[in-house]
């Protein structure tokens, strides 16, 4: 499989991100049609607002998930929860404390993912169950910490995540500059290179000199830091932080990575294909409102869904 | 092992049986079986039974009566869950279930073993339960009543569901369907899932809005009418009249909107502190009184005139609270006769 792509990644690459992005657009019109063409860049707006929390929680599970099949972050709601309730309790709705409160929930996020990585590694507990079981050790954390408190964000800090510049998110045009930055240290690093090396083959990576060690510790901080930005911005976003805020991110931080086009065995990731699985997410939900779907017939639907992008979109025929 | 547990229960029943017919519960000993507390209303249900419990046992009304929580709010772990109680000798077991079928199988081993069980909010259908159950259909009903009051024309509604698939959703869903079939003049132009959650509530009015019509009114579940808030105000809407859940977050909004713009609503849902009113039940149940099987949990609501008076009750990121008392469960117990 990689013998194959190794000769054309360019044109497949392109093509998984373009995927996502087109069946965003796809879900978006119809939507569009059904409610007669009114309130589409609203539609928009909400989308890019949304899919900024998925964007920045979906960049770091993909570091992880390119490094190889078994990785993956299940601590991300509870890290969440953890971190918007550190950020708001540290701010105390005091302008002058955003940057402290900021901070302390960053440091907690990558507190918890170190501490993933140590479970893997020195404990070797895989990684599903060693994520899993901190997301409940982080999740009572945050319950005994935060006991469900609702401390306000600073206003400060709430205009700042809510402000929007001709109609289109501020923390949106953040994120996508986020992801830029992120697609260039992923082609362009030896962090990066390193990733997918191990990702490809992690014995292979390690003969050939890769710090295998540093660079999965890495990607596992890096993605409890991530959730612990997430959890801080999605806080300021809503109005205060609350126990469950980060219930809907197990699952979806890894939908978004795998419509996205990253590859679930490794070694191959795709940054802005998160931005276009984070938007047909929330406009493909928005769509099947707007129809007045019930619950039953939109899950099915979404499933269905995601199942035709990933067969159509997700590009990477096995070689065979 | 499993002998010494079987001799251990038996002894334990013969106990019972014993301090049954002496009607007094200074011995008895009722445990909390609780499926979840990831919520701002669990976190206030699990502090009320403290609180009221606690004061129980120095009072010497029972002998004690603490609180397990199962951590995956599964069906099997609370079943598990449930088994160790009637091993540990409980003389009754307080429910809150994470399935109303699912735990009759263990709810009718705790019987058998002479244990008292009384379910509520999440009740069990097992017939030698005593059930405290909520008429969550009553909640969505009460909604409707209080629009044809103040919106006599009609209006446009935005109905925000809890979890899909869950019963308390589906009932309450029945009493808001009921009621617009009652009021004809109201029209359900959109329906989403917020899942109790104010950031689901938040991500899914924000995606349906700007699709609908003008929205007049948004009828609720508890948990969502703040994030329904942050929704409207983010879309440059009209806030519409919003039904609150009683949480802290939604009654604080309300007030600042009294305060600005004399906003008017209700709140209704139900006081995490009917854990400890089924406490009181399984204590008379306990003290050899005739209970009856169904019962029904009062509503919390709260209206213009006594939204300060609750709000000062409230404390920060919780719900509403009532902590019931012993006569409080009398009073329940005879309305259900």
């Amino acid at each position: 499989m990689n013998g194959l792509s190794k000769g054309m990644p360019r044109a497949l690459l392109e093509k998984a991100w373009l995927g996502s992005f087109l069946a965003a657009a796809a879900v978006w019109a119809a939507a569009m049609i059904y409610s007669g063409g009114q309130g589409g860049g609203q539609m928009l707006g909400a989308a890019l607002s949304f899919s900024t929390f998925f964007v920045i929680v979906g960049i770091g599970q993909m570091l992880i998930i390119a490094t190889g099949p078994g990785n993956v972050d299940l601590s991300i709601p509870g890290t969440i929860a953890l971190a918007g309730a550190i950020a708001m309790k540290v701010m105390d709705g005091e302008d002058s404390l955003i940057v402290v409160g900021l901070a302390a929930s960053l440091a907690a996020g990558a507190a918890v993912g170190a501490a993933n990585y140590g479970l893997i590694r020195v404990l070797r507990i895989p990684p599903i169950i060693a994520t899993l079981s901190s997301n409940l050790l982080v999740q009572s954390t945050a319950i005994a910490y935060g006991r469900g408190l609702r401390v306000k964000p600073p206003p400060a800090f709430a205009d700042f995540t809510t402000a929007t510049v001709f109609g289109v998110p501020v923390l949106a045009l953040c994120a996508v500059v986020f992801a830029a930055v992120m697609a260039v240290v992923l082609a362009r690093t030896v962090f990066g290179r390193s990733v997918l090396a191990i990702g490809q083959n992690m014995r292979a990576a390690w003969l050939a000199g890769v710090a295998v060690d540093r660079t999965r510790l890495l990607t596992y901080t890096l993605s409890g830091l991530f959730a612990g930005l997430c959890g801080a911005l999605l806080a300021g976003f809503s109005g205060g932080s609350s126990l469950d805020m980060g219930m809907e991110y197990l699952l979806a931080s890894i939908a978004v990575v795998v419509i996205g086009g990253t590859s679930v065995a490794g070694g191959k990731a795709n940054v802005p294909g998160i931005w276009g699985a984070a938007l047909f997410l929330f406009l493909l939900l928005t769509m099947l409102n707007t129809f007045g779907a019930g619950a039953g017939v939109r899950l099915v639907m979404t499933g269905l869904i995601i199942i035709a992008v990933i067969t159509m979109a997700g590009g990477d025929k096995p070689a065979r | 092992m499993l002998k010494k547990s079987l001799i251990s229960v038996a002894a334990v029943s013969a106990i019972f049986m014993a301090g049954a017919a002496s009607a007094d519960t200074a011995d008895k000993r009722i445990a909390l079986s609780n499926n979840y507390a990831g919520n701002s209303w669990r976190q206030a249900m699990l502090k009320s039974w403290d609180k009221v419990t606690g004061k129980a046992v120095a009072d010497g009304i029972v002998k004690e009566a603490p609180a397990f929580t199962t951590a995956e709010n599964q069906a099997t772990e609370q079943a598990a869950q449930i088994q160790n109680l009637i091993l540990q000798g409980y003389d009754a077991i307080v429910l809150n279930a994470a399935s109303p079928t699912a735990l009759n199988g263990a709810v009718k081993e705790a019987c058998s073993a002479g244990v008292t069980v009384v379910s509520f909010d999440g009740v069990v259908t097992e017939p030698c339960a005593w059930r405290i159950a909520v008429d969550f259909a009553k909640m969505g009903e009460v909604q409707l009543d209080y629009l044809a009051k103040r919106m006599a024309g009609g209006a446009n509604l935005l109905e925000i569901r809890g979890l899909a698939g869950v019963f308390v959703d589906d009932e309450i869903h029945k009493g808001i369907v009921a009621g617009v079939a009652k009021y004809p003049q109201f029209k359900i132009v959109g329906s989403v899932h917020g899942d109790w959650a104010q950031t689901v509530a938040q991500k899914n009015v924000a995606g349906i809005l700007p699709s609908l019509p003008k929205v007049d009114a948004v009828v609720t579940q508890g948990g969502d009418g703040y994030g329904a808030a942050q929704a409207f105000k983010a879309a440059n809407r009209p806030t519409p009249l919003i039904v609150m859940g009683n949480r802290h977050d939604e009654l604080t909004w309300w007030k600042q909107q009294k305060d600005a713009n004399k906003y008017e609503t209700m709140s209704v849902s139900i006081a995490p502190g009917v854990s400890t009113l089924a406490f009181w039940v399984a204590q008379q149940i306990l003290d050899g009184k005739p209970v009856p099987k169904d019962m029904i949990v009062p509503f919390l609501r709260i209206d213009q005139e006594n939204l300060e008076q609750n709000l000062a009750n409230t404390e920060p990121g919780g719900v509403a609270n009532v902590e019931y008392l012993q006569a409080d469960a009398l009073k329940v117990i005879a309305s259900a006769k």
